[in-house]
């Protein structure tokens, strides 16, 4: 039997901007032509993927991630090649999808049962497991313009699951919600992937992929960049931002809210060090240096720094102010300085910002934010996940069994 | 799971087969019916009178063209002239009431259209549907006030379903051509605003026709006089000339569903690239 799932082959999607204002009138006019400008989405793509597989679709912000789902799910349809789908396809893209926010929470899990396919009387049937998996059951009678984001993303979660189905697509929906429902949510993936179903997800938390998907497919610019083992494509994918963020290319923001950002500095030369080598790749407990050139475009005195470490879904991990009192240089026009922070590494692995930012001693920035970060990469120490490094070791019995060099488990002794 | 009986979508750059479109029209139906029932609970939720206004807003229209074109403008003309505009009032409130929101249907129901795929003709035939119910109400009501107004009912009355047969099935294709138009040119909302005005003046609804005189032959184009024509044949009975406005009427529909079969089944897929 054949099992291929999906299929993408030589697939492009072309996306027509069109000059929307003048749209009316230039169609009206026998020579203009509406005005417009062209993006390709995705170039020429073949993708196949087979009953049962898990993979991860990771890459920048408009490498094309979404508008292969899109394309997956039917919503459009290719500008170039074909796509096959074998199966009904859930598709599980961002919150609230079709929620009717003056629509009480049970009639919404209809409408949207019935968006993704499903029948009245099969959402009857189900409708007590989607309500108490989102944990809705004292509010789904309320409208869902009461709900929270969280409560939302939960019944919609809730609903795509319930529906069976044959390939699931999943689009950073995980990163809402507390903790205990993520880890609710990975359950229940597990349990669909067991069953024989597959699953798209993407997601740019680098965490979530590794865990779920043995495979992993990398875009860039709309052409597929890797297609393989997934700790590769990873791996390709940091290489692939390292090289971008060298190049000027990602635009990265520093979570320094409702800053005033006046300018008058430059970073004109960034990089990570270890043991005096360039590294875009750390490991636990590794000495990091990070050293920047900044060069001030005006006069500035005792200006202050603002270092701060970045995990890939925005949130802080780490950060660290210059004493605001002390004063210590003044610079002019044209002047350099040479900053260095050496830190280590206990962080869990994962994907990390690091952000300099350079402040007038009045506190107003002087680097744009687009100009502020380093991307790099720390492999988890073996065994371990989460958010740091504690080096923490576990012992039974006086013996120690969480050590990966000779990893053997203590042998129980009768008390 | 993936076995022989799933279905198989196969995307390529190319209209939808006129057989696949209408499948899948067929096969969201119920969704159809859900997001018509809940627009129509939405849009009465929380007034008293509920559904009540679907008669109420043209009962107020209606008293207020009859007094102003029968005592002041004195057309009447020899017509139960009452009856004659409440029947066609409650007609193209309907008419109104479901092509204003319906030819935006598919723009505002965005975030419902740009995660899953159903066919987006479902979106502007919501509203067709859910204003349903208020057209049900007005043609009761209808065939109550008729004997009020010195109507006495008769056999005709057995016209008015089929009047508003005629009148949902112009609509429907009207809204649908309509919405697919507004994906490309936003302008279509404030034209259909704009042409909704002229319109009301333009259909013999709030005067007789024969007031007319040579203009009424232009009038019979209009496709709505012959549906308000059907209208006033199962009322107040005496309309002359019916037979031309009504194959206007029907040739218009059928025109106009042939187009929006059409639109639908080549740009449908398209049309959630330029939401």
């Amino acid at each position: 039997m054949n099992d291929v799932v999906l299929s993408l082959e030589g697939v492009s999607k072309r996306y027509v901007k069109l000059d929307e204002k003048a749209m009316l009138l230039r169609s009206l006019l026998p020579f203009a032509r509406p005005a417009r400008s062209e993006l390709w989405a995705l170039r020429d793509v073949d993708l196949v993927v087979r009953q049962g597989e898990t993979v991860g679709l990771i890459g920048r912000n408009g490498a094309g991630k979404t508008t292969l789902l899109r394309l997956l799910a039917g919503v459009t349809r290719p500008s170039a090649g074909r796509v096959t789908v074998a199966g009904r396809i859930a598709p599980l893209i961002s919150v609230g999808v079709g929620f009717h926010p003056e629509m009480s929470g049970r009639e919404n899990v209809y409408v949207n049962g019935m968006l993704l396919g499903l029948s009245s009387k099969q959402i009857s049937e189900r409708l007590d497991d989607i309500v108490s998996f989102a944990e809705l059951e004292r509010f789904i009678d309320t409208p869902v313009k009461f709900y929270s984001s969280g409560m939302y993303m939960r019944l919609g979660f809730s609903v795509a699951i319930s529906a069976d189905p044959d390939v699931l697509l999943v689009d950073e929906v995980l990163a809402v919600g507390d903790l205990a429902f993520q880890l609710r949510c990975f359950d229940r993936m597990r349990q669909i992937q067991e069953r024989g179903a597959t699953i798209l997800l993407v997601s740019h938390s680098m965490q979530a992929i590794r865990n779920l998907c043995p495979r992993a497919v990398v875009l860039r610019e709309g052409r597929v960049e890797y297609d393989g083992e997934v700790s590769d494509a990873i791996g390709r994918h940091h290489e692939l931002m390292s090289a971008d963020v060298a190049a000027g290319a990602v635009r990265t923001a520093v979570d320094v809210e409702h800053a005033v950002v006046t300018g008058g500095a430059r970073i004109v030369d960034r990089r990570l060090l270890s043991g005096g080598h360039v590294v875009h790749h750390a490991t636990v407990d590794e000495t990091l240096t990070f050293e920047a050139r900044v060069t001030f475009d005006r006069s500035v005195d005792s200006p202050q720094l603002f270092f701060s470490v970045l995990r890939d879904d925005g949130r802080l991990a780490y950060s660290l102010f210059t004493e605001p009192e002390q004063r210590y240089q003044s610079y002019a026009a044209g002047d350099v300085a040479d900053v260095r922070v050496r830190f280590n590494c206990r962080l869990g692995g994962g994907t990390y910002k690091l952000v300099l930012q350079v402040l007038t001693s009045d506190g107003r920035q002087m680097l744009e934010p687009d100009d502020a970060g380093l991307l790099f990469f720390v492999a988890p120490a073996p065994g371990s996940a989460g958010l740091t490094h504690l080096g923490a070791e576990i012992t039974v019995d006086g013996q120690a069994v969480s050590d990966y060099g000779e990893f053997t488990l203590g042998r129980r002794q009768a008390p | 799971m993936a076995s022989s009986a799933a279905p198989v979508l196969v995307l390529e750059n190319e209209p939808e087969r006129l057989r696949d479109w209408a499948g899948a029209m067929w096969h969201f139906r119920h969704l159809l019916a859900m997001l018509s029932r809940a627009q129509f609970h939405v849009r009465y939720k929380r007034a008293s009178f509920g559904v009540a206004w679907a008669v109420g807003l043209p009962l107020i229209q209606a008293a207020v063209l009859t007094i102003v074109f029968e005592k002041l403008v004195r057309v009447s003309g020899g017509l139960h002239f009452g009856a004659y505009v409440l029947s066609g009032v409650l007609a193209w409130s309907y008419f109104s009431q479901t092509v204003a929101p319906g030819s935006t249907a598919i723009v505002e129901g965005s975030s419902l259209t740009d995660k899953v795929w159903f066919p987006r003709a479902i979106l502007p035939a919501t509203t067709v549907f859910a204003n349903l119910p208020g057209l049900a109400v007005s043609m009761a009501f209808l065939v109550v006030a008729l004997p009020v107004l010195g109507v006495p009912l008769g056999i005709r009355v057995l016209l008015l379903p089929l009047a508003c047969a005629l009148l949902i099935a112009f609509t429907l294709a009207l809204v649908e051509v309509l919405a697919a138009l507004h994906v490309y040119f936003r302008d279509v909302r404030f034209l259909v605003q704009a042409a909704l005005v002229v319109w009301f003046y333009v259909t013999p609804i709030a005067y007789p026709k024969a007031l007319l005189k040579g203009l009424a032959t232009w009038i019979d184009v209009n496709p709505l006089t012959g549906i308000v024509a059907l209208f006033h044949l199962a009322t107040v009975g005496n309309e002359a000339n019916w037979q031309r406005p009504l194959l206007f009427a029907l040739a218009w529909t059928a025109v106009l569903v042939i187009a929006a079969v059409e639109a639908h089944r080549r740009r449908d897929r398209l049309f959630v690239d330029l939401l």
